[in-house]
């Protein structure tokens, strides 16, 4: 009996070990291997070893990986569409988020990787992100005037900062603990495990919950390598990931609820401001947007969004 | 051949300094920006990297045409002078190789790759192949050199030296 | 696996011992592991990338800054007037000379991120003046050498910048302050196997100067000393960032040498500017072939291999890390110290952490030890360098370095089991 060979997908990410997104692929791989009685395993690098999630997708494309797991805000370079999730403020609730991810627009934006070689798996849960600083109180936009905040180094969410009244700063997320020690910025932003797992909170009192955007990861593989498997290897891969997704979904609620708990441990004040204000002024800053190529996306978005809230009344 | 070797090298040296000088400027407006305009450039970050890797990119060229590259010679040196030019020619061709194969082929095609698959540079907007080009370009800078070494070492003649360096 | 180990090894060693450039034999030997695994074109693009990506650093931008400073230090009149103010301070002792040059060493490394910039620019002065008072040459390089390697330690340092990359986000400015003890800790242990030796060989003492003549040195140097606190209290206190320190030094240093001294011509600038990108950039070709290097190794999972063989031979921290030292003493014997820093910090780190040594302590473990490379046969930048102003052989200077070795491997060896001399500082500081 001629031995069978194994198919191994070597799937790289930038976080560690510890992260939930890591068990979760852990996971995935412990199903792969089940759904497919051994005959395909997958192979995690952790820590960002193999480089950074931009290099990390163009490794996919180049062929030498085949699958990562990125923020969306990582993929905006290669498909320009991804922008929409570094728009502040489009979500109504998590609920809306998840309606969008899960339905016609959240498939039509994976389907959008086609192109730049790439097939998105799914959505895993990245929570929302939200300022913290290290000497003012955030409770509305008025207090991130003049205030510098280190941003991603993208275009989109340099001005979600500047159009909230904060001097955005983009700082290599390598030099932004010791930035924050020293005061070359005021404050960050970012979901509740990444501050917790970061250290930030060692520097920063206040963390204001004003969850300006929900920027979710993408589970991807390379278009290629995609191809090359059997349909039926296809089907065990996606059922693998769409485990993985449901596993980490709730992982991620409760690791976010433990890092929310460990920084009010550690003495960070959590600030539950009105939205409000904050929603108010980005308005002009989504006008400014519907005349672009991610202005229907928008509307989309927001109709979705209605729909629900007509529903609920 | 040696007019064409010293028109590179002085293209080059002078690219090499003005780079350096806008690398300074660079983050040097990055500090004052933030720290005394208290309006943070968004771009000064990327467009300083962007930079460095043209520095180190081109500069490794250069580098090697200059002969700085840090090397072993302990062994090499106890060799009869015949059998060291021997093998000066199948280093330099070793050097031409790799220069070829990764940084003119693997780099060509990485340009390619980033600019019909259109990905953009996060902070400045601009194409990522504009960055990567320097790869390529390094390799057939290095290729060159390499190429222009071995035709003067098969014709025993000495390379000409670059003008004002060392 | 154990093939592509075989493969990287041979490859490397065997282009290496033929002097081929080490940037190249690690590219080549790269490449041949790699296509291994990896067909042709996926191989030489990914290599190109990670070459891009290794360089595609905020933090390596130091690296040019602090070359170029020290190189605008150097022809400038920086380094003269640091010479004469150790020599104000502590001329007067036994080996009064040797001395001088030890702390002219420190305070120029405490300036400039490189030791072969500190050797040329300090033994340049210091060597025909020791010789004119009786010293033997090829002591007075040796002296030279050794010295200049505080400045690895003692902040600003290229090499500490290299080893936060390497090990994947150490902070830069956490690292630079933990250098200030063991530099200093190494400065001052030279400084007494000098005087002892001086003691020995009944070298001139030189007339203590007139206090009056001590504050005019001292006070003719505090300007190029004032950087030292330009650069760290810039970064302390947020200003800047400890990577836009190095251009905060290139403008001032800028300013003393062209505007103040006035060393330096403008139509000089060209010329510092391109060796400069020439210095860089044989640094920069290192660090894009070495990330190519350590990806094959991590898709290969060969630091995890290793890393687990070492720690089956012995279960005693203790031991293990007298290993490593030995090994890497044994690296820097051969290899430059930009390469090894590289190539060995994903694979010992690892177990060093895995032995509870912060990376901190263990990055500058590593650099104290390839320190010592740096003036250890048989490559070594700075003893060429030393030998080359020297215009001696490289055998001669190596008996009088031995008592040197011996000091600084006893630093080595407290800085490896004594933690808080290298977290201590830091510690202070808040990180
Ligand atoms: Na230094
Ligand atoms: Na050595």
């Amino acid at each position: 009996k001629p031995q069978q060979e194994v198919t191994t997908l070597r799937l790289a990410h930038a976080l560690d070990q510890e992260h939930g997104v890591h068990k979760a692929m852990v996971l995935m791989g412990e199903r792969l291997a089940h759904y497919s009685n051994g005959t395909m395993q997958i192979e995690i690098y952790s820590g960002g070893q193999l480089g950074n999630e931009r290099e990390l997708v163009e490794l996919l494309q180049i062929g030498s990986l085949a699958m990562t797991k990125v923020s969306a805000s990582s993929v905006e370079s290669f498909v320009p569409q991804m922008r929409v999730f570094s728009v502040p403020y489009i979500f109504n609730d998590n609920a809306h988020l998840w309606q969008v991810l899960n339905g016609k627009t959240g498939t039509e934006l994976l389907m959008a990787l086609q192109p730049a070689r790439l097939r998105g798996l799914g959505y895993y849960d990245a929570g929302s992100r939200s300022f913290y600083s290290t000497n003012t109180e955030i409770n509305t936009p008025a207090d991130l005037r003049g205030k510098k905040f280190r941003v991603l180094a993208s275009q989109t969410a340099v001005r979600m900062v500047e159009e909230l009244g904060g001097a955005a700063t983009p700082v290599d997320w390598g030099e932004l603990y010791t930035a924050l020690q020293q005061g070359v910025v005021d404050g960050a932003e970012n979901n509740p495990p990444s501050f917790y797992l970061s250290r930030h909170y060692e520097l920063s009192k206040y963390y204001t919950l004003d969850e300006h955007t929900a920027v979710p990861d993408v589970l991807i593989v390379s278009l290629p390598v995609w191809q090359d498997l059997t349909p039926q290897q296809q089907e065990w891969l996606q059922r693998a990931a769409n485990d993985s997704i449901v596993y980490q979904r709730e992982a991620w609620q409760q690791s976010s609820d433990e890092a929310l708990a460990a920084v009010k441990a550690a003495g960070v004040k959590v600030i539950y401001p009105d939205k409000q204000p904050f929603r108010d002024a980005v308005a002009p800053f989504h006008r400014s947007l519907q005349q672009t190529d991610i202005g229907p996306l928008l509307q989309q978005i927001a109709d979705i969004g209605a729909q629900m809230e007509a529903k609920n009344d | 051949m040696t007019k064409l070797i010293q028109v590179v090298d002085s293209l080059l040296k002078w690219f090499l300094a003005g780079l350096m000088g806008g690398i300074v400027l660079v983050v040097c407006w990055q500090v004052v920006s933030r720290y005394i305009l208290n309006a943070p450039s968004s771009i000064t970050e990327e467009l300083s990297r962007t930079f460095l890797i043209w520095i180190g990119m081109v500069g490794a060229a250069f580098a090697y045409r200059t002969g700085v590259h840090l090397g072993l010679d302990i062994v090499t040196q106890k060799f009869p002078p015949a059998i060291q030019r021997r093998l000066a020619l199948v280093l330099t061709a070793s050097v031409v190789i790799f220069a070829i194969a990764v940084m003119v082929i693997g780099g060509g095609n990485l340009v390619a790759l980033t600019w019909e698959l259109n990905q953009m540079s996060a902070a400045l907007g601009i194409k990522m192949a504009y960055i990567y080009i320097a790869v390529p370009l390094s390799g057939v800078l290095i290729a060159f050199y390499g190429i222009c070494q071995l035709y003067f070492m098969a014709c025993n003649k000495p390379t000409p030296a670059v003008e004002g360096m060392h | 696996m154990e093939m592509a180990i075989l493969v990287l090894l041979l490859v490397f060693f065997g282009l290496l011992l033929l002097n081929v450039p080490i940037s190249f034999c690690i590219g080549l030997a790269t490449l041949a592991t790699m296509l291994l695994s990896v067909d042709f074109m996926p191989a030489v693009t990914t290599m190109a990338q990670r070459m891009a990506g290794g360089i595609n650093s905020f933090a390596l931008l130091a690296i040019p800054f602090f070359v170029l400073s020290g190189l605008i230090m150097g022809r400038g009149g920086i380094a003269k007037r640091l010479i004469e103010c150790a020599m104000a301070l502590v001329g007067m002792l036994p080996g009064g000379l040797a001395l001088v040059n030890v702390m002219s060493c420190m305070f120029f490394g405490a300036i400039s991120g490189s030791a072969v910039a500190a050797t040329s620019a300090i033994g340049s002065f210091m060597l025909p003046e020791m010789k004119k008072q009786g010293y033997d040459v090829n002591y007075s390089a040796a002296v030279t050498a050794a010295a200049a390697t505080t400045g690895m330690l003692i902040p600003p340092s290229n090499i500490l910048i290299v080893y936060a990359i390497a090990s994947g986000g150490v902070s830069i400015a956490a690292l630079f302050i933990a250098g200030y003890l063991p530099g200093i800790l190494l400065g001052v242990s030279l400084m007494i196997v000098c005087a002892g030796y001086a003691k020995i060989k009944g070298y001139p003492v030189a007339a203590r100067l007139p206090l009056k003549l001590v504050v005019q040195k001292v006070a003719a140097a505090l300007p190029s000393l004032f950087m030292i606190f330009l650069v760290i209290g810039g970064i302390v206190s947020g200003v800047f960032t400890a990577t836009e320190a190095g251009a905060i030094a290139v403008v001032y240093s800028l300013i003393l040498a062209v505007g103040i001294y006035r060393e330096v011509n403008t139509t000089e600038l060209p010329g510092i500017l391109m060796k400069a990108a020439e210095t860089t950039a044989i640094v920069l070709a290192l660090i894009a072939t070495s990330s190519a290097m350590s990806w094959i190794l991590s898709y290969e999972q060969i630091p995890q291999a290793i890393s687990a063989a070492m720690l089956t031979i012995s279960e005693n921290p203790l031991l293990i890390l007298l290993m490593i030292n030995l090994i890497l003493l044994l690296v820097g014997a051969f290899m430059d110290m930009t390469p090894a820093v590289l190539i060995f910090t994903p694979i010992f780190l690892p177990v060093a952490v895995e032995l509870g040594m912060s990376p901190l302590h263990f990055g500058i473990m590593m650099v104290l030890n390839l320190s010592i490379g740096l003036v250890s046969p048989p490559v070594g930048s700075v003893l060429f360098v030393s030998c080359a102003i020297a215009k001696t052989k490289l055998e001669a200077i190596i008996r009088p370095l031995m008592p040197l070795y011996l000091a600084m491997f006893v630093v080595l060896m407290l800085v490896t089991y004594v933690p808080a001399i290298s977290e201590w500082l830091p510690k202070q500081f808040g990180f």
